[in-house]
């Protein structure tokens, strides 16, 4: 036993400054493509190329990226002549439907509730690593209950199969208000590469109101973290378009 | 052992005038078009005499008659024997293999669910793919009519299904988890059946995560099924897209550039490390070993970041094309990454001394889970959990790819098949992994990643030993270059069908701890 | 005269009334002449011997004068008068049960012939216990053993209670003949037949023949009693015994036996030297022990209640044991509160074990089931069934504020105060059945817990049962009056202990009653005699706390010891009631007014997502009695049959059956060898029956040889 205490206490404090400080380590998230100016010419081949459709031409000579479709796939980098421009970064999360932020809901600890509704294994596992060192959610005030009776928040990855409906109804059912829905990567939110399908849907819009959304596919476990914290009301979220409506184009993380 | 080049001699003689055999040799394939009365008997022999293992049943719709494909494959000269049956579409029954060819069993059921084909002595054939409560009988989603875009209209699902109950004593009852159950964990339903502690029987229902791959990869490019091929398994994506760019690469007679390849071999042996990783903090974190699991936790988003580093995508995704690779990795960040899996390695052997003693944790996972050698034959198991049971079967070695049969080794093999024996294995094909990648770094070859991607129709078999085990595809290409049938037959297919053997006889206690320890993975079953 | 006796000859009258009424009225009617002479019958029965029991006025009064056999007696002291007020007490709400109860029986069974043996039996009892001498006593006795055999195996119908019965009447003859020999034992030399001569004879017997009668009283009533190892009939038979039958079974004549041992070994030849109390307390130990243990594996309500019954009686022989070893220690004191103990636990007994038998009764009539593995989820249907049956269930298994607690805490507390005995070889025996006693105890709220979790709660787990009603109201009554018992004997143990003290205090020495309830109000009388330290520890246990408004010796049970240590032990449950309805109020209200605006929404229990949950899908009772079985399974021994399993090749498997069989641990020790060598004795006797003519005249002549032998032999006198 004494091997594993000298263990534990030589590794040290791995954890991550965020949300306090900005994570700078390389391979915490793969970056996802930004919109914004692009060669009017090649617009077309820029959009044909992308296969979910999540870049489209928006004005004379430029381009959005609906980052709820965005599967990763890095066409729009590889092989193209001009490839589109690219961001570091991971915080993703936002509102799913409106652009307030969401209110300060849960003041203390939160439990939550992870339901995997055909998911491939990618962001199931981004969701594990939060309870790893680096990252640490409990720190934050973070849980992952089994047990919907005492759960907050209802984390949904997957496409949502037509054999998972009714155990998630269920779930969302068994759970006490007040409840928030966090839909996490690119099938829950548009069904990733896999719809249209007879036998998957685009994720749980249709059966839940979501609250927020975290593209990404998978999100890195920051790119979760924050959108945790959006959902309860402790970071802002980040719109899912870029360029973001009127705005100026997506700054890079802090 | 049988050499490929006797099969067609024997065969002959055993069912003259029922089979007709056609050799390749420099595939090492051998297709035996059999009558639907000798199917039984040529494949109980090629399983129990001849020494095949059986890979899967393809069954695809022509034009104007089924073909069913019955996969086995052996150690190198054995080479690939596909036993093949055409008939009419009319006819929609067919023998049935899995009362001596136990491992076919899943396969048939899920023919019947997917066509609407009969075989005949199955006893357990319904409710596997397409939960009875949820779908009408006779949907046949895989069959050319059914248009598998949409979503369906009519529904008539039986509303009063009810689990089927196999254990009959008094005061027995079936306790049931899932599918929601546990922190995190995929979707599946198990009913322990049991009169108490013991778990006397359990069958689990999967197909929570179906998602109709195969259907919808019907019609796509070749570059959109690539997509499917990776992202229906995103914990091994990069060993099922290699399967599937290898299909591919067969069918269109296209040849991997040496860079390619060498990288290739890195990808993937960079993933196997990471998921053994993860195995390994699954079965830690199972038996309640905090320090443990937290290492292995670190240990594993240590290599989920040295991947995203090196590759861009923590899971490898979007890497692979037809014909190579989408981006060059320069020699120097492929050593950097090496020196840091060399790390975690380390730090990996460090993990494995303190478990080995570490006598509360080896109580838990010693004896507890045992499938014995016979049990695994049978069902046909394949990966880590197959190797702790005796069975030496690694694709990598017994059906070389992408240059594996250059590089340097070994297959680990253990005997008791029990949870114990599935841990050291993972410890030591981590081990083996890092060789291989120490090996492919070594002799980086310069040149391009990649050739341009003709494509051709054709059918073919793609083959990977994904970290799970044997994953096998089988893909047909038609004229435009689109997906005719694409069949996925993932190593988690075969052993979940396996699974029930090492939970029964066991409390309920050590069913999770039986679970980590098998390390299944839903997604890639279900598809 | 006394009214008593007035008061049980007006009782026989009615017994006969109804007899004839029965008789002459037509079939339909019999279950309500039964239920309204049953009841009005044990009115003037509980009123004769309440009045015995607590004004004291006992009676004698002469029967007829048999030639060469003496006089026949009737007499009720104050032990008869416990064991009739318990036997009223009994009988009142189960001749009421019967009056819906045996409508099922119409047309299939005779019920002028369960009314009639009914009545008849309960005036048997009533003869045991009021007779004054041998003769009436095994009259009555032998009386009531074959009507006990007719009611048992009333459903004559089934192949399995036609075999309980003869057990149980086999066995009922061997207590009679060790009863006989045992009581002989002590007439001889006494020479008459009346127990009051009986005792005064006792005092000259020697060692060897107290040690035999001793033996063959307490085995021979230990048989009726329940005890290990005699006790195999009981719960064959009292899973025979229709449900308007067990109640009695258990409740009336369970205690018959014990009425017999402490008559014989309290009363008539009391016991003076400690080694047959110790082979009380093992026997009670083991009977214990062993009774609760298959009562939490059993499934069958019936059977359950029958091996419950067993370790009831064990319990209540380990008091007696207790008493008769302090007594023979002398310390009096203890003595008498170990038999005030075994009198309560009896009295308990008799109350919740009839409770349980009619709720038994009532699901078994409206559910149609008695398996706990089918049933479940009554307390929808039948809520106050459900309630009645939980108060039996919390008193059997000793939770206060029920009378169970109190007699089994005071028990416990009998065998703590073993420390005061100087033998440290009997010490060491008492630790050990302390020990077991604590263990019975977890085990009997384990296997009530079950009892009624697996009966009422959760879902149904058959059909038949989803769809059962609440029971009659005669039913509901008689188990609404035998849970105010219950509550009462549990909440007011200073005012029964005054009672069973005196009952006991003819036989034992007086002073039980102040050494378990000492009187401790400032303003009484006796005040003043206790030791100063005594009454200082007093006041700081809240005693004094309504002693204006309490009658009596106050509410606390309490044990005094000497000076160093003033308060040994002390309980009293009538405050623990208050105090928790108090807290539970309290609680509630703050609960209700935090939550006001709380709005809450009843969902279905969490199933995992499944589409429906199933019964087979919750806990069953033998999963739940599961650990106990494996951990003794040295014990339970057990043999598991799977059949072939049903396979279509070697790894299809579609069914599997598996049934597993045990068989009772004193059957494999006693009965199964005393049959062995039975049946090895008859056929080696057999063997003599070869059909030779000469043979057999041989046998006649040695015959003649040994009895003129025999008779020259003997002095021949006047």
């Amino acid at each position: 036993m004494s091997g594993w205490f000298l263990k534990g206490v030589t590794t040290g404090t791995k954890t991550t400054g965020y949300p306090a400080h900005a994570e700078g380590a390389p391979g915490v998230s793969p970056g996802r493509p930004v919109g914004g100016a692009y060669p009017e010419r090649e617009i077309p081949l820029l959009v044909a190329r992308c296969p979910v459709g999540a870049i489209r031409p928006s004005g004379q000579a430029a381009v959005m990226v609906d980052y709820r479709r965005c599967v990763h796939c890095f066409r729009c980098q590889r092989g193209l002549a001009t490839p589109l421009a690219w961001e570091s970064g991971y915080e993703w999360a936002g509102v799913f439907n409106d652009q307030q932020a969401l209110d300060h809901a849960f003041t203390r600890s939160v439990n939550i509730l992870v339901v995997d509704t055909g998911d491939c294994g990618a962001c199931l596992n981004e969701v594990k690593q939060l309870n790893n060192p680096y990252y640490n959610m409990h720190r934050l005030g973070l849980f992952i209950t089994p047990t919907p009776r005492n759960a907050d928040v209802l984390l949904v990855v997957g496409p949502l199969t037509d054999h998972m409906r009714v155990p998630l109804q269920k779930a969302y059912e068994a759970m006490p208000t007040p409840k928030r829905v966090i839909a996490v990567g690119a099938c829950a939110l548009s069904g990733g590469v896999f719809a249209p399908s007879f036998a998957c849907n685009s994720g749980p819009a249709d059966l839940l109101p979501v609250d927020v959304a975290v593209p990404g596919n998978p999100p890195p476990p920051l790119a979760i973290l924050q959108g945790l914290l959006v959902a309860v009301g402790r970071k802002s979220p980040r719109p899912l378009e870029s360029p973001a409506g009127d705005t100026a184009q997506e700054v890079s993380a802090r | 052992m049988m050499k490929l080049a006797d099969i067609s001699t024997q065969v002959a003689r055993r069912w003259p005038g029922e089979v007709e055999t056609r050799l390749d040799v420099s595939s090492s394939t051998c297709d035996l078009s059999c009558t639907s009365n000798a199917l039984p008997a040529v494949c109980t022999w090629l399983f129990t005499e001849a020494g095949y293992s059986f890979a899967g049943l393809v069954a695809e719709e022509g034009a104007s008659q089924w073909e069913l494909r019955y996969l086995f494959y052996g150690e190198r000269a054995m080479g690939w024997v596909q036993v093949i049956i055409y008939a009419p579409l009319s006819e929609r029954t067919f023998p049935s293999i899995s009362a001596s060819v136990h491992a076919a069993d899943w396969h048939e059921r899920e023919v019947e669910d997917h066509f609407g084909l009969v075989f005949e002595g199955h006893p357990r054939l319904g409710d596997f793919v397409l939960h009875d409560d949820r779908w009408q009988e006779g949907l046949e989603p895989m069959r050319h009519r059914f248009n598998g875009r949409e979503a369906v209209g009519e529904r008539q699902p039986n509303l009063h299904w009810r689990p089927r109950r196999i254990v009959h004593a008094p005061g027995s009852f079936m306790m049931p988890i899932g599918p929601v159950f546990s922190g995190g964990t995929e979707p599946v339903h198990f009913l322990l059946e049991t009169v108490g502690e013991d778990v006397i029987r359990t069958i689990p229902r999967l197909f929570y995560a179906y998602r109709g791959i195969e259907k919808i990869a019907e019609g796509r490019t070749v570059a959109d099924a690539l997509l499917l091929a990776e992202r229906f398994c995103g914990t091994s994506a990069f060993a099922h897209g290699l399967a599937f760019c290898q299909a591919v690469e067969t069918i269109s007679r296209l040849d991997v550039p040496p860079r390619a390849r060498a990288l290739r071999v890195l990808l993937a042996e960079l993933e196997r490390f990471r998921h053994h990783v993860a195995a390994i903090e699954a079965i830690c974190e199972s038996t309640a070993l905090a320090v443990a699991a937290s290492q292995t936790a670190m240990l594993q988003e240590d290599v989920l970041r040295v991947t995203g580093a090196l590759t861009g995508h923590r899971y490898l995704f979007g890497l692979l094309c037809v014909g190579g690779l989408t981006r060059d990795l320069s020699d120097t960040d492929c050593q950097d990454a090496l020196a840091a899996v060399q790390h975690v390695g380390l730090q990996l052997d460090k993990i494995e001394q303190l478990l080995r003693f570490t006598s509360s944790f080896l109580d838990r996972i010693e004896q507890v889970g045992v499938t014995a050698h016979t049990d695994v034959r049978a069902y046909g198991l394949v990966g880590p959990v197959a190797r702790a049971a005796g069975i030496a079967r690694d694709l990598r070695k017994a059906q070389p790819y992408c240059g594996y049969e250059a590089l340097n080794f070994e297959v680990p093999v253990e005997n008791e098949g029990d949870g114990y024996a599935r841990l050291r294995i993972l410890f030591a094909e981590a081990r083996q992994s890092v060789r291989l990648m120490e090996q492919a770094v070594a002799s980086l070859p310069a040149g391009p990643v990649t050739v341009p991607p003709e494509l051709q129709p054709g059918a073919a078999l793609g083959w990977t030993e994904a970290p799970r085990g044997a994953a096998v595809h089988w893909l047909r290409l038609g004229e435009d270059g689109q997906v005719e049938r694409y069949r996925i037959i993932p190593p988690s297919f075969m052993n979940w069908h396996g699974f029930h053997l090492a939970a029964e006889d066991f409390a309920f206690q050590d069913f999770p701890i039986i679970l980590a320890t098998f390390d299944l993975s839903v997604a890639e079953n279900d598809r | 005269m006394n009214i008593a006796v007035w008061l049980i000859g007006l009782f026989l009258v009615l017994c006969g009334v109804g007899i004839a009424l029965v008789v002459l009225l037509p079939q339909p009617r019999a279950p309500q002449v039964l239920a309204w002479i049953g009841a009005l019958a044990s009115l003037p029965v509980i009123g004769a011997s309440g009045w015995v029991l607590l004004a004291g006025n006992t009676f004698t009064m002469r029967l007829w004068t048999l030639p060469s056999l003496g006089t026949l007696l009737l007499r009720m002291d104050r032990l008869s008068a416990l064991f009739i007020v318990i036997t009223g007490l009994v009988f009142l709400p189960v001749s009421v049960f019967c009056a819906g109860h045996l409508s099922r029986y119409l047309g299939r069974y005779s019920l002028r012939a369960f009314s009639v043996m009914f009545l008849a039996l309960y005036a048997s009892i009533v003869l045991i216990l009021t007779a004054g001498d041998v003769l009436l006593f095994l009259l009555a006795w032998e009386a009531m053993s074959i009507l006990t055999y007719l009611l048992v195996n009333y459903e004559h119908e089934e192949s399995a209670h036609t075999r309980a019965g003869y057990v149980m009447l086999a066995f009922s003859e061997a207590g009679l003949l060790a009863v006989v020999l045992g009581l002989l034992l002590l007439a001889v030399p006494a020479g008459s037949l009346d127990f009051a001569s009986l005792k005064t004879a006792a005092l000259t017997l020697g060692p060897g023949t107290r040690w035999a009668v001793f033996l063959l009283t307490f085995f021979g009533f230990g048989i009726k009693a329940g005890l290990v190892p005699v006790n195999s009939w009981l719960p064959r038979a009292y899973t025979a015994a229709p449900a308007g039958f067990l109640p009695v079974l258990a409740g009336a004549m369970l205690n018959l036996g014990f009425y017999g041992i402490m008559r014989v070994n309290l009363d008539v030849a009391p016991i003076t030297v400690p080694a047959p109390g110790l082979v009380v307390l093992v026997v009670g130990t083991v009977s214990a022990l062993l009774g609760i243990l298959y009562a939490t594996i059993e499934n069958d309500l019936k059977t359950m209640l029958a091996h419950s019954s067993i370790e009831n009686a064990g319990i209540i022989t380990v008091a007696l044991g207790a008493g008769f070893i302090f007594t023979a220690y002398q310390l009096p004191v203890l003595g008498a509160m170990a038999f005030v103990t075994a009198g309560y636990h009896l009295v308990n007994h008799s109350f919740y074990k009839t409770l349980l038998l009619l709720g038994a009764g009532a699901v078994e009539d409206r559910a149609g089931t008695r398996d706990l593995n089918k049933l479940g989820g009554l307390i929808r249907m039948m809520p106050w069934t459900a309630l009645f049956f939980l108060v039996g269930a919390l008193s059997i298994a000793a939770i206060p504020p029920f009378n169970g607690f109190v007699s089994e805490w005071l028990t416990l507390q009998i065998i703590l105060r073993s420390v005061e005995l100087a033998s440290v070889g009997v010490k060491i025996i008492f630790v050990i059945c302390g020990a077991s006693l604590a263990l019975t105890a977890a085990l009997a709220v384990t296997c009530f817990v079950k009892a009624f979790a697996m009966g009422f709660l959760g879902m149904s787990r058959s059909a038949r049962v989803a769809q059962a009603k609440e029971a009659r109201r005669s039913t509901l009554a008689p188990m609404l009056l035998l849970s105010v018992l219950c509550l009462g004997f549990g909440v007011l143990p200073t005012y029964v202990i005054p009672v069973l003290s005196r009952t006991m205090a003819p036989v034992v020495a007086p002073g039980a009653t102040d050494a378990l309830v000492p009187p401790f109000f400032a303003g009484s009388p006796a005040h003043g005699q206790l030791p100063s330290a005594f009454v200082a520890e007093f006041h700081d246990l809240g005693a004094q706390t309504g002693q204006r408004i309490l009658p009596g010796r106050g509410l606390v049970v309490m044990h005094r010891g000497g000076t160093a240590n003033p308060v040994v032990f002390a309980m009293s449950t009538s405050y623990m009631v208050i105090v928790l309805v108090l807290l539970l109020g309290i609680a509630y209200g703050v609960i209700r007014v935090l939550t006001r605006r709380r709005h809450v929404v009843r969902r279905a229990c969490w199933d995992g997502g499944i589409p429906r949950l199933l019964p087979e899908m919750t806990y069953s009772a033998t999963g739940f009695s599961n650990p106990v079985r494996v951990i003794f399974e040295a014990i339970f021994h057990p043999t598991t049959i799977e059949d072939q399993p049903d396979t279509v090749a070697a790894h299809f498997r579609m069914a599997i059956h598996r049934q597993r069989e045990d068989v009772h641990i004193v059957d494999r020790f006693v009965l199964h060898p005393v049959k062995a060598m039975t049946w090895g004795f008859a056929r080696w006797l057999a063997g003599m029956h070869h059909g030779k003519l000469n043979a057999y005249l041989a046998y006649v002549l040695l015959a003649l040889l040994l009895v003129l032998l025999v008779a020259w032999a003997l002095p021949v006198g006047p």
